[in-house]
């Protein structure tokens, strides 16, 4: 009997071949520009990943993973510009902070669903850039903080990046396949169901926020480091929405969606940057198309592609076409 | 000691007492129904009995042991699972794993819920549709998929709300040669239900409820044609 | 003293009317379909756009581009319910998404569009809507205020007037707080829960569009001016109460003020975030805001 476990087998597979394919790119591409736009799409992707293990697993719509990231940056910024920390310390404050304040912001929102969960975690992630950029004595505010890099060569960033995103995803991969899946799924699609089965909700869905904040924390951190420069705007809604794009277009509730929306959107987006640049229409339009036809995503897409006609079925996963 | 133990709940909504101090004993394997007009307070007793509701007076006991206000999540572990009235299944997640939520919430690890997975699977007639989506179900598959998940580990009482209703005399069929087979192997459970032949014939002993009272509490035959349970339904004696 | 308190209400208040457009429709959009419009923003946004080029581009006079900025938005709203949120009830569940997710992604997705296509067509360039009057500033009492902050607060308060009538009294208005209700009954009873549904969006977006417009010679028109509006009508109908529209006009009111005064009193850099922080504290401890029904699934 097919099932979850199958399918996110079968998606880190993909993960696996898309990584690969990532760590195989620079012999193609050596010029730093490109290989800048693939560390920033590889910053998203991390930011993508996590979020879609709170939205599309959990089902808990958060506005914030934009929010996260910049908490995490700045943490490490922080540290390094008022102490001379090293940015390894610095790494690891940064997840620890943004995990604890994902943590705390799960417990608020433990009773809240839908619209008013999407529009709480707005409403915390404008404060946040708001404490952010008013505190111009510690933060320097819109000014934003140089922040010492790390390795030398973009090259090694790189490799740092892809390991990174490796780990994160081989991460979300023993998480996903374990029980821990199934009960997110559920709480998703009915958190009382999965409370009258025994599933602890409050649990889970703290985990999750904890978890999800914690990788977009780590993943401002890493960016920070790598741009030698934090500032509010790694917080801004449009960035959470570019996220947002990404996991919809990739495939939401997917282990490799968010890679495949990430790389598609962010590196696309460059290089059609000076061939006019009509890219975020486009992908703004897709989302709602599928949003409101193909809910699988371009990795729904690519399954089906790939299946036999009389074996679809057999791969019925979050949001299998309903018949008639 | 008895299974379960209702002693005196109470259950106000603003000035509407939904369950008037309710009293009754489950013993172990014992399959009781309990049958009521609309309004009777048989849906809010059951909510209280699953956690999802706290009594405002009175004790539940399983066991021996209070369990009135737990949360569902403890009831459940404690062998307490219910089913709904209006289904509540994982929609876009596949019957196995429906199934395998509730297995491994209690205790089993994935390979032992798959096992087990499978046979219920079998027994309600679903294997043919286990890789679809729940969401995908017809109504009364929902329902057989939804019952199923109550037996992933064998409760220690399985409350099941209005099971037949509304579904195809085949899975009526199947879920209660379900719960015969079981009763006799010595399940205990408390089944809220309309359709009285199905009552008769399955439960030894009924309960009667009417606005919020226990109004008869015997073999299932007398119940059914004591006069005060006749009125209840008829009308008269309103809620 | 007393001119400066007098000057911070009035202020306040005048703000407060204008978010009141903006709350108005959102609180409305809510109470028929039970979502958070998060593209609501960018209706502001085209108002915005639309009364600023008709009246510079096509050399239209103000009086004119204000209505047609108001039309304008009742089209964009009306095509938006009609493409887009049919599948919340026309019993259309084939996606794989829940209708709350749904909801969300596809006015997020609305929004984004609407933000980059107006970036893309028009550019990014801040343009600057003509102002409705020429005289300036004028006394009103011990206040000084400006002619066309005055006038266009007179505007904004008599839609605000006429739509509150509008739902009480009219016969599409009762249709509408039926289906706001009942959206079962309402059909069960013969209402056309599609059009009152089309109705209300096509009216959010004209109210969002008029108030963009009004404020654009303030405000002045850029691809993303809306969202900071909308961030300020979610606060609104949250405190108001979801799908209540005296509680969005009394909260919009009591924002512009507590925002005013807080300005001055408290912290000027954090004005923006009393409402957010009033926002969180509602949704978690009242969560049916003011007015408010209680019980509603959240």
């Amino acid at each position: 009997m097919t099932n979850a476990r199958t399918r996110v087998n079968i998606e880190f597979a993909a993960t696996g071949v898309i990584l690969l394919i990532v760590a195989l790119l620079p012999l193609a591409v050596s010029n730093d520009y490109w290989l800048g736009v693939l560390i920033v799409s590889m910053y998203f992707a991390m930011c993508a990943s996590a979020w879609n293990v709170l939205a599309g697993y959990a089902g808990q719509f958060s506005l914030a993973p934009a929010a996260f990231a910049m908490i995490g940056a700045y943490t490490t910024g922080l540290l390094a510009y008022h102490s001379g920390a090293p940015p390894w310390i610095g790494i690891l404050a940064a997840v620890v902070v943004s995990s604890l304040i994902g943590l705390v912001l799960g417990r608020i929102v433990l009773r809240l669903s839908g619209p008013y969960l999407a529009l709480t975690t707005l409403a915390f992630a404008e404060i946040m850039r708001a404490v952010i950029s008013n505190s111009i004595n510690i933060t320097r505010g819109d000014l934003g903080l140089e922040v010492p890099g790390i390795l030398q060569s973009r090259l090694g960033w790189y490799f740092l990046f892809l390991a990174v995103l490796t780990l994160v995803q081989a991460g979300f991969y023993f998480l996903l396949r374990a029980r821990a899946g199934l009960y997110l799924q559920a709480i998703r699609d009915d958190e009382i169901g999965a409370a009258s089965r025994g599933v602890e909700v409050v649990f889970w869905k703290t985990i999750a926020f904890a978890l999800s904040s914690g990788v977009c924390g780590l993943a401002g951190a890493l960016y920070g480091h790598f741009a030698h420069f934090v500032s509010p705007e790694l917080g801004l809604i449009s960035q959470t929405g570019l996220v947002i794009i990404m996991v919809v277009i990739g495939g939401m509730g997917t282990l490799a969606g968010p890679l495949i929306g990430a790389f598609l959107v962010y590196a696309s987006s460059e290089m059609l940057r000076d061939v006019g640049g009509w890219q975020l229409v486009v992908f703004a339009l897709l989302v709602i198309l599928f949003a409101r036809f193909f809910s699988e995503g371009l990795w729904g897409f690519v399954r089906r592609l790939g299946l036999p006609r009389n074996h679809r079925a057999l791969v019925a996963g979050s949001g299998a076409e309903r018949k008639g | 000691m008895a299974c379960l133990s209702i002693r005196s709940v109470v259950k106000r909504f603003g000035g509407l007492t939904a369950v008037d101090k309710a009293s009754f004993e489950i013993e172990n394997g014992e399959l009781v129904g309990l049958i009521g007009p609309n309004g009777s307070g048989k849906t809010t007793l059951l909510n209280i009995l699953s956690g999802h509701l706290v009594p405002d007076a009175g004790e539940v006991l399983l066991d021996g042991a209070p369990i009135a206000g737990l949360k569902p999540q403890r009831l459940a572990e404690r062998g307490v699972l219910r089913m709904f009235q209006l289904t509540r299944v994982f929609r876009r997640m596949n019957v196995v794993d429906n199934l395998l939520v509730a297995g491994c919430a209690l205790g089993l690890t994935q390979a032992a819920a798959r096992t087990r997975a499978e046979q219920l699977l079998a027994d309600m007639r679903l294997t043919h549709v286990a890789h679809l989506d729940a969401g995908n179900l017809s109504g009364g598959q929902s329902k057989l998929l939804e019952f199923a998940s109550c037996f992933m580990v064998p409760p220690r009482i399985a409350l099941l709300d209005e099971p037949f209703a509304a579904v195809h005399p085949t899975m009526k069929e199947i879920m209660a040669e379900f719960v015969r087979t079981h009763h006799q192997a010595g399940q205990t459970f408390l089944l809220v239900s309309h359709d009285m032949p199905v009552v008769l014939e399955l439960c030894p002993r009924t309960v009667c409820m009417n606005a919020g009272a226990v109004i008869a509490d015997e073999t299932t035959r007398t119940v059914l044609s004591d006069p005060a349970v006749i009125e209840a339904y008829l009308g008269g004696a309103a809620a | 003293m007393t001119t400066l308190i007098i000057d911070l209400a009035v202020t306040g208040l005048i703000t407060g009317l204008f978010y009141a457009l903006m709350a108005v429709g959102l609180s409305l959009i809510f109470g028929i379909l039970r979502i958070v419009n998060f593209a609501h923003g960018e209706f502001y946004m085209v108002g915005a756009y639309a009364y600023t080029l008709i009246s510079l581009v096509l050399g239209v006079p103000v009086w004119l581009a204000l209505p047609s900025a108001f039309l304008v938005g009742a089209i964009l709203g009306w095509a938006t319910e009609r493409t887009l949120m049919r599948p919340l009830y026309a019993g259309y569940t084939s996606w794989g998404l829940m209708r709350d997710e749904y909801a969300v992604i596809v006015t997020f997705g609305l929004s984004l569009l609407l933000i980059n296509l107006v970036d893309k067509i028009i550019g990014p360039y801040a343009m600057r809507g003509p102002s409705l009057v020429s005289f300036s500033r004028m006394h009103i009492g011990p206040v000084f205020m400006s002619g066309d902050r005055l006038v266009a607060a007179l505007i904004a308060l008599a839609i605000i007037v006429a739509v509150s009538l509008f739902i009480r009294y009219s016969f599409w208005g009762k249709q509408i707080r039926a289906v706001a209700q009942n959206r079962l009954g309402a059909s069960l009873a013969g209402i056309d829960t599609a059009r009152a549904s089309s109705l209300v969006f096509a009216l959010a977006g004209a109210l969002a569009a008029l108030s963009g417009a009004l404020l654009s010679p303030v405000i002045n028109a850029t691809p993303d001016v809306g969202i900071f509006p909308a961030i300020k009508s979610y606060v609104i109908v949250v405190l108001g109460g979801m799908g209540s529209i005296p509680g969005s006009i009394v909260a919009s009111l009591m924002l512009g003020v507590l925002e005013s005064f807080g300005a001055v009193y408290l912290s000027y850099q954090y004005r923006d975030t009393f409402g957010l922080v009033l926002l969180i504290l509602f949704l978690l401890f009242r969560p049916q805001g003011l007015f408010g029904e209680k019980g509603r699934e959240v």
